[in-house]
């Protein structure tokens, strides 16, 4: 049974199981069957044969989450885009992907003037029978785009077998089981990957899964969900605990069993407090690039004594099953352990490629024999190495693409855009380190009387995502260089720090 | 200290950490209202508030803040027990 019959069938068995809280309110499997079969009629009404990639405006809602059931039924993709990022962006990506049709809630669709809009909030249930579509597994069942270096960014194509295989690795380990009694916590963007584990794996299983309401301070939310709703089973972001760390007294939540970290670094000191507040809980970190659909490897933490760590950050684990994971040099030759270099990956959930981006794809792909096969590889650009034990160590980026808040970001799409205003000033983007151990953006601007941020702050606000917008500016006499001439990042990030302490 | 001088604290540790002062702080205001301030701009203004008043909130009270007027009653109880 593939993972959409799976669905299909715990979508009809759990009917009178709560499926969402969404916003204070519970929705049923059945209501969210419902509103599935509103979207596929209306898609099958609407839409021709040739429409396979279809724009999906997210907001935090059950007609959203409907409708990427609903286009996977019907054997389409959806192309999440943030109702919060800048419409001409969204509308580039869109249109990069020859997208026709949108699904939005909104009343009023700011994409109705270049797309076919469907709003999904008031659709009427028809009466006619659904007809079934085949399951494809090479077709795309979403396509994220990720910051691009250049300014135009990157859309990495997931298909059903890489969700097949997604599903199929996570489940051959029974430590990361749900059960139909779970209450899952869902704290991502669903155009951030990490989203498929948190609402696909609870609602294969007939779990609960809790959302986090835009409006709110999503730490604290997260607190009140685990005391009212006695969640039992988190995949989180380590930010979630650096952010909540002064108040662990507080914290004794006995009802988690499962809690699970990942897309961020780890940190030791932190994590071994947190267990503290969640006694009956197995903890886990996990690790996984958007290009190998969403998770490789786990790192079991409960029980383990002596923890593997680089820098005070958590190790990532051993690759799931049937996923090949090396550690390459320069010349994508095989290194030996303990020995750094790059981790790349090969397997079933590898992504078939970067959409329409030839010369990309030639620089992040490689074909090596391993094991005696020839298989293609993925540049993860994470630095890592293997330990004898088999174990992953995270050590650093080999570029300049940094994460915040989770999401992947080229300093280099915003230093782009940033140019277009700052034109006679050297200036930079880097990321440095907060006190709680999170990064934000720092955007350095070399002048020695001053510079007004406004202008390209709005500028930047109109044309990234909000959470590439640098949230610090620093102004500098002369931007600081090592002896090869190079720019000492190293250098501001100290200056930024004493700045800000002092 | 009375609310005035809270007021006052509140409005430079806003400042501080959002890095501009475009902001009228009031009962009423809430995230929303003011340019920058989302969760972890919230956390943050939330230390530095513990830092300038020398106190500790609770989380269950942090929980309950949905406005700078919550935020007011919140600083002048922990305070009052001092």
């Amino acid at each position: 049974m593939n993972f959409l019959e799976r669905l299909k069938h715990t979508i009809q068995e759990y009917s009178t199981h709560n499926a969402f809280f969404i916003k204070e309110t519970y929705f049923k499997y059945e209501v969210l069957n419902h509103e599935i079969i509103k979207i596929r009629q209306a898609l099958q009404t609407r839409m021709t044969a040739k429409d396979n990639y279809v724009g999906l405006v997210v907001h935090n809602d059950i007609h959203t989450y409907a409708a990427i059931i609903a286009l996977w039924l019907e054997g389409k993709a959806y192309i999440p885009i943030s109702p919060d990022a800048p419409a001409v962006r969204n509308t580039a990506i869109l249109k990069s992907t020859d997208t026709t049709f949108v699904i939005d809630v909104a009343q009023t669709s700011v994409y109705e003037a270049n797309f076919t809009v469907l709003n999904t909030s008031y659709l009427e249930f028809q009466d006619f029978q659904l007809q079934e579509s085949t399951f494809n597994p090479d077709a795309i069942a979403y396509i994220l785009f990720t910051s691009g270096s250049t300014g135009t960014p990157k859309g990495v194509s997931i298909s059903f077998d890489n969700l097949e295989g997604l599903i199929t690795a996570i489940k051959a380990d029974k430590a990361h089981d749900i059960y139909p009694e779970d209450r899952c916590l869902q704290m991502f963007e669903l155009t951030f990957d990490f989203s498929l584990v948190t609402f696909l794996y609870p609602l294969l299983h007939g779990a609960c899964v809790y959302t986090i309401p835009k409006d709110q301070i999503k730490y604290l939310y997260v607190f009140k969900l685990i005391v009212q709703h006695k969640l039992t089973y988190l995949v989180m972001t380590p930010s979630i605990i650096n952010y909540l760390q002064p108040y662990f007294n507080e914290i004794h939540a006995e009802a988690i069993r499962y809690c699970c970290f990942g897309a961020a670094p780890l940190l030791h000191d932190v994590l071994r407090k947190w267990e503290n507040c969640i006694p009956n809980a197995t903890v886990y970190n996990s690790y996984g690039p958007t290009e190998y659909t969403v998770t490789t490897s786990y790192y079991k933490l409960s029980g383990t004594t002596h923890l593997q760590t680089k820098n005070g950050v958590i190790a990532i684990g051993k690759p799931m099953q049937s996923i090949d994971a090396i550690i390459v040099d320069e010349n994508h030759n095989e290194i030996p352990n303990n020995t750094p270099g790059e981790l790349c990956l090969a397997g079933r959930q590898l992504t078939t490629g970067y959409w329409k981006n030839p010369e990309q794809n030639a620089k992040a792909f490689f074909e090596a024999s391993h094991e005696h096969q020839t298989k293609r590889f993925y540049k993860t650009g994470d630095l890592c190495i293997k330990a004898d034990s088999g174990v992953f160590i995270f050590i650093g980026r080999k570029d300049f693409q940094v994460k915040i808040q989770g999401y992947r970001i080229e300093l280099g799409e915003i230093e782009f855009q940033a140019r277009k205003i700052i034109t006679d000033l050297n200036f930079t983007v880097l990321d440095v380190d907060l006190d709680t151990g999170d990064k934000t953006l720092l955007l350095v601007v070399e002048s020695a009387i001053g510079f007004d941020d406004a202008p390209v702050l709005t500028h930047l606000k109109t044309t990234l995502p909000d959470y590439m917008v640098p949230k610090h500016t620093m102004c500098i006499a002369e931007l600081p260089h090592n002896r090869n001439g190079k720019l000492d990042r190293g250098q501001l990030r100290t200056y930024f720090k004493n700045k800000s302490n002092g | 200290m009375d609310r005035d001088d809270i007021l006052l604290k509140v409005n430079a540790a806003f400042a501080k950490i959002l890095e501009h002062s475009n902001f009228n702080l009031e009962d009423t205001t809430t995230a929303a209202d003011v340019d920058g301030w989302e969760s972890v701009t919230h956390m943050l203004i939330i230390n530095e508030i513990e830092q300038v008043f020398n106190i500790k909130f609770k989380l269950m009270d942090l929980m309950g803040m949905n406005n700078v007027g919550d935020l007011l009653r919140t600083i002048t109880a922990e305070l009052n027990t001092k």
